[in-house]
């Protein structure tokens, strides 16, 4: 009776610790160096700049959106999105991307924009005028 | 084998009163026609499809599942039960009788996903199976130990899904991630965190209900 309880416990106790590492593992990872993005062919959310001097494509027909996407180092990857221009893409200081690379070109799933913040001028205004 | 006569008994009894397969298949034809006559001719992504496909899953389980204990507690026959098998023998019995139960209604539930929604098209068939059939078993044990649970206890209806709830958690959320990628065509290799914490999850629930399972049963 008493060797039933322990033997489970050990098993609980084995199978628990693997669950805990595997829940680590299994979140999507970030990654800010695009030849590991391309050599890899994974899902993972790529963080970088859009390139603007190359021009972004909207195309009606097909939904897509298209533009070019560089990293800190200047490697440079063509990004296709199924979905409309996201707001404040123009204006946004840096872009996460989530998707995998396929086919010669990032097939995105989600855009994430990072703005400037507008409360920040706002308090660089404020500081002007009381002074 | 006194655990395959129980389920042999289970399954006589089951078909003369038919209470838990019409219960199954009643939430099944109800809730996947509401969500067919919603969502008409638009087509959904895929995170989306596979999140309903789990809710469905879900809450049928929560109506059919519990009648494996609660129709011993109300019919009295649980004191003959505890004279003629051990605690571990009854709990097998009930599983294998939950077993047949899930995999038949996720059967159902998945063809007739199959048939209606455009969007259900699997890539992976591999994956598909393989977290299919993980994710069954999980959801078998677990609901039988919960069912033993609160056999006991006042108000049966409410209690099994609020107690079922967070801890089919994981492995429901586990299981739509699963079944996104295969959809998406995700590769086998790709997915095989998934497919571990799954199969960890049932190795757990069956290690802690054949633990746990006499001191429910003893009371």
């Amino acid at each position: 009776m008493n060797k039933k309880y322990i033997f489970g416990g050990i098993i609980v106790t084995i199978f628990l610790l693997l669950t805990a590492y595997l829940f680590t593992q299994s979140n999507i990872k970030y990654e800010t160096d695009f030849t590991h993005v391309i050599e890899k062919q994974k899902t993972v959310k790529a963080a970088g700049f859009w390139v603007k001097d190359k021009n972004y494509v909207v195309d009606n027909a097909n939904k897509t959106f298209t533009f070019f996407m560089k990293d800190e180092k200047g490697n440079e990857m063509k990004v296709v999105y199924a979905g409309p221009i996201p707001n404040n893409f123009q204006s946004a200081q840096s872009l996460v991307v989530t998707g995998k690379y396929h086919d010669g070109c990032f097939r995105a799933k989600d855009i994430l924009t990072k703005c400037p913040s507008k409360y920040e001028q706002e308090k660089a205004k404020v500081q002007k005028t009381e002074f | 084998m006194k655990a395959f006569a129980l389920f042999k008994k289970d399954f006589k009894s089951e078909m003369r009163t038919r209470y838990a397969v019409n219960a199954l298949a009643m939430f099944i034809v109800v809730t996947i026609s509401v969500i067919f006559f919603s969502i008409g001719q638009e087509r959904i992504n895929e995170s989306l499809t596979a999140g309903l496909f789990w809710v469905v899953i879900f809450f049928s389980a929560m109506s059919g599942l519990s009648r494996a204990f609660v129709s011993e507690e109300e019919r009295g026959t649980n004191l003959t039960l505890q004279l003629i098998a051990g605690p571990s023998t009854v709990f097998t019995g009930k599983l294998l009788f939950n077993l047949i139960l899930v995999f038949a209604m996720n059967i159902v539930i998945v063809v007739l996903y199959s048939l209606i929604f455009d969007a259900f098209v699997i890539k992976n068939m591999v994956l598909f199976v393989t977290s299919f059939i993980l994710g069954n078993v999980g959801l078998a044990v677990s609901s039988t130990i919960i069912a033993a649970i609160i056999s006991k206890a006042g108000a049966k209806g409410t209690l099994y899904p609020v107690l079922s709830f967070p801890i089919l958690l994981p492995l429901i959320l586990t299981s739509v991630q699963l079944t996104i990628f295969s959809i998406d065509g995700t590769k086998f290799e790709e997915a095989i965190v998934e497919l571990m914490i799954v199969l960890s999850y049932d190795v757990i629930m069956i290690a802690v209900s054949y633990m746990l399972f006499d001191f429910i049963w003893k009371d």
